[in-house]
């Protein structure tokens, strides 16, 4: 009998006990940042669109914190209220059979949480993710992705390759609309930067577009996000923001690594015959796409 | 039931439970076949959870080599298809197929024999799937095996043409069901059961079925098509030339309403279950059915939400949005009405009350990140990442898995005619409740923090520091989910040998299925039961009638 009771108490208490555990950990690990393995939000994103993701998450979460403090409260009052042993004996239980004003009343109230949340998400979305907002970039990376690595064309002419699990970041500059063309050459990739902003798929047969502007130099981590075989978990992806001169001196590093590996047939550079540059683009930023 | 074809059937089972074999093999009676779907259905949770497992071992700390990335991602893809095809939602139309025919009294599911073949087709099913861990491997892209990775340039292996077979079968399996349901229910009910008066298990299993006769079909579409990509060279879904994204719409039409198919039978149970152990009629019948009939509606609308990232114009993502984001509206309205049923009861916490709380509690939680999920700019950002996976177990595990061990708990006492053990029932609910909970609790944080879905290994340095100790606190309590489930089974097995007789009507339950014997009897009710309300069994105990319809003494 003692064991019932002791069973019973923990019935009661334990949904109390989730409940604690989840907002003392949101709290008390908000400010920790990413890294702890135990971040109770989404990263508050280094690009402007990422920061407004951030922030639909927190609009998000006031109704949703409030419907999940109510109705877990709800749950406990009803464990610890009704349950039949601590009733009167001869307790007989209403009989509702509904209650049509209750019932109306919990059909609108979340479908106008839902109209504001929906709205905001609307805006958000014209904003930051139809092509005008990313229309006149200032620079134009193609993105390619294959089984398993990453390809950055640059429109300055050159091509970073980068794969494994330590991979070599792509570059850009600070305060610059980067704008990524992405694309696949066999099954579909996920080109992901958390820290910077969501997610976008990389399609094999037609080209998505994502963006990022980022204002202070730093390095961040990504990964593929859409299995696409084997190697999936290998297909590491580093993000590197430097300042406009660092990023000059990398452009200039990076064509004259391309012109030595063109000249000398090393042969780390077998493949490089094709892809002859039949008069490489001048390194003008704003140059239009390249073409895939 | 005017069957004159209808094979003959045994005069009772105290001769034939358990014996002989032949009976199991070839008997159409609804009860037997809903056993045998049970089992296969708790078989198949068994060796799901045994993949996953091992799973969560490879992942306990970074840069594990405990299997290799192709058996993980076989592993991977098993999991996910025996949990949703081969585990829940059989195991739900096994408690349907007992139950949908006692809850309207009737003697048998309306087409018998089909009920046992579509029946066999699932082992087969089975059997086909795991043929393909001995042929080379099974299929290695996930349960949704997206093309071009299971085009036949990127996926030689017989694996995906295996799966490609098994599922198309367990389709026409499923459409078999539900057609069968569907006739049952609307041609065999009891007198005076209009269908105001259905329990919400069988509206439930309605519309469950309804959904499942109409998107089973473009699923084994989408698989044929596949299949006559890779075997006939076709272009549909390739990367060159084909549309590798029209796999994903034909998958998801399928694949979202699939998703309430393993839920709704849950919300049935529910429904039933509280009112019997608060003692009160349920609040908002005729919304309750409403919010049914919604569901099974905007699920057909929804499915984009699951590709707000392959590129869609923002207006059709806006669609998605609104139409998930309204789903919310009659789930909300079934979990307030469960409340307010709860809300000034007398209420018994058995451990089927118990199971219905846990279920309260945390599908909650899947229900709230579903709404941060629909917004599609915040989608950018969780999905296809370890918060996916936390939200959907949350839905499936929190939701359905809590529902159908609830479920089978309340009605253990009917199928066999013994009580399980309590104490063994309190071991495996807590069990399962903090197991789970912890399991799947700081998945979320995870997710958020970056770490993709579907991957093998994670190399635990930059800017994932903390993801090795969080991924082993994960696997450690998934071992407690592993013992809860343990605890659960050697429950049935004991108690269905040496557990308390129960009666016909041990919980003082609202339903038909209490008016006859526990078992009942191979043809249900001796009388044929009369109905006037649609808590009939409640009627006849406040009418004073004895209310076994099985033995007239
Ligand atoms: C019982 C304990 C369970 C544990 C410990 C567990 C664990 C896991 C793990 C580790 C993954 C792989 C995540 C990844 O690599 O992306 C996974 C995926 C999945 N699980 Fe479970 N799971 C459990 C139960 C269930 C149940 C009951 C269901 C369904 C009803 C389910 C459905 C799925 C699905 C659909 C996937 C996705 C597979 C894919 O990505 O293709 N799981 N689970
Ligand atoms: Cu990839
Ligand atoms: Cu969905």
């Amino acid at each position: 009998m003692r064991g019932r009771l002791w069973f019973r108490r923990a019935f009661a208490t334990l949904p109390v006990l989730v409940v604690l555990v989840l907002f003392c950990s949101g709290t008390a690990l908000a400010a920790e940042g990413s890294g702890s393995g135990l971040d109770p939000i989404v990263p508050n994103g280094k690009s402007p669109n990422g920061h407004h993701i951030w922030q639909l998450y927190l609009l998000v979460s006031i109704p949703a914190l409030f419907i999940f403090l109510l109705v877990e409260g709800l749950l406990i009052t009803v464990l610890i209220k009704f349950r039949r042993k601590k009733l009167p004996k001869g307790y007989k239980p209403p009989q509702w059979h509904g209650h049509r004003g209750l019932e109306v009343l919990w059909t609108v109230i979340p479908a106008l949480i839902l109209i504001v949340i929906g709205s905001a998400s609307f805006i958000t979305l014209q904003n930051d993710y139809t092509a005008q907002a990313s229309n006149n970039p200032d620079i134009d990376i193609a993105v390619t992705g294959h089984q398993y690595g990453w390809k950055f064309k640059y429109p300055e002419g050159f091509t970073v390759d980068s794969e494994g699990l330590t991979p070599t970041p792509m570059v850009i500059p600070t305060s610059k609309l980067v704008r990524l063309k992405l694309n696949s050459t066999d099954v579909i990739h996920g080109f992901w930067v958390p820290d910077l902003t969501g997610k976008t798929d990389l399609v094999p047969g037609y080209e998505n577009v994502t963006w990022v502007k980022v204002s202070q130099p730093g390095e961040w981590r990504g990964e593929c996000t859409e299995l696409c075989g084997t190697g999936h978990y290998t297909m590491q992806l580093r993000v590197k923001a430097v300042s406009q001169s660092d990023y000059a001196a990398f452009v200039q590093k990076s064509l004259a690594d391309q012109a030595k590996s063109k000249s000398s047939p090393s042969p780390r550079a077998p493949g490089a015959a094709p892809a002859a540059p039949a008069g490489s683009p001048p390194a003008s930023p704003s140059a239009g796409p390249t073409t895939r | 039931m005017a069957n004159v074809l209808a094979p003959p059937r045994p005069k009772s089972y105290d001769d034939t439970f358990f014996k002989p074999v032949s009976l199991w093999l070839t008997t159409t009676d609804h009860k037997l076949i809903g056993i045998m779907y049970m089992t296969t259905g708790m078989l198949a949770f068994v060796l799901g959870g045994i993949l996953a497992l091992v799973m969560r071992i490879q992942l306990a700390q970074p840069n594990l080599k405990v299997i290799d990335a192709e058996t993980y991602n076989q592993l991977l893809s098993a999991h996910g298809t025996t949990m949703i095809f081969f585990f829940v939602t059989i195991f739900m139309t096994g408690i349907a197929n007992y139950f949908v025919p006692l809850m309207i009294g009737a003697r048998d599911m309306a087409f018998p024999r089909v009920n046992l073949f579509g029946f066999w087709l699932i082992p087969i099913s089975i059997a086909i799937y795991y043929t393909g861990f001995f042929t080379g491997g099974a299929l290695d892209a996930g349960w949704t095996g997206y093309p071009p990775l299971t085009t036949k340039q990127f996926n030689p292996g017989l694996g995906v043409d295996l799966w490609a077979a098994s599922i198309i079968l367990w389709c026409v399996s499923g459409i078999m069901a539900s057609v069968n349901f569907l006739t049952t229910i609307v041609a065999l009910r009891a007198p005076g059961m209009g269908f105001s008066r259905l329990p919400l298990f069988v509206w439930a299993q309605i519309c469950t079925s309804l959904l499942l006769l109409a998107v089973g079909a473009p699923l084994a579409a989408a698989l044929f098509l596949l299949e006559l990509d890779r075997q006939a060279g076709t272009s549909f879904f390739v990367s060159n030339g084909g549309r590798p994204v029209l796999f994903q719409h034909l998958f998801w039409f399928f694949g979202h309403p699939e998703v309430y198919v393993l839920i709704l039978p849950g919300f049935g149970m529910v429904s039933e279950i509280i009112p019997v152990f608060a003692r009160k009629p349920i609040f908002g019948y005729t919304s309750m059915v409403g919010a049914l009939f919604s569901i099974v509606f905007l699920s057909m609308a929804v499915w984009g939400h699951h590709m707000l990232t392959v590129g869609m114009n923002i207006y059709v993502e806006t669609w998605f949005m609104v139409m998930t984001m309204l789903i919310a509206i009659p789930t909300g309205i079934k979990f307030f009405n469960w409340i307010a049923t709860a809300w000034g009861g007398s209420i018994d916490f058995q451990i089927p009350m118990k199971y219905v709380f846990g279920f309260l509690a945390t599908f909650l939680i899947g229900g709230i990140t579903g709404v941060y999920l629909s917004s599609v700019p915040v989608n950018t950002q969780v999905h296809q990442s370890y918060y996916v996976v936390a939200h959907f177990h949350y839905v499936m595990v929190g939701g359905s898995v809590f529902t159908l061990l609830a479920g089978t708990q309340y009605w253990f006492p009917k199928i066999t005619g013994r009580m399980l053990n309590k104490t063994l029932g309190e071991w495996s609910f807590w069990l399962f409740f903090i197991g789970f909970n912890g399991t799947f609790l700081v998945m979320h944080t995870l997710g958020l923090e970056g770490m993709p879905r579907r991957i093998y290994s994670y190399p635990g340095g930059f800017g994932e520091e903390g993801w090795g100790a969080t991924n082993m606190f994960i696997t450690v309590f998934s071992f407690v989910i592993a013992a809860s489930v343990l605890v659960f089974i050697y429950n049935l097995v004991v108690s269905w040998k040496y557990g308390e007789p129960a009666g016909d009507d041990p919980w003082g339950g609202n339903t038909l299925e209490w008016a006859t014997t526990s078992p009942p009897p191979p043809y249900n009710f001796e009388k044929v039961p009369v109905v006037r309300s649609f808590m009939p069994l409640r009627d006849m105990r406040e009418d004073g009638l004895r209310p076994s319809l099985a033995s007239p003494e």
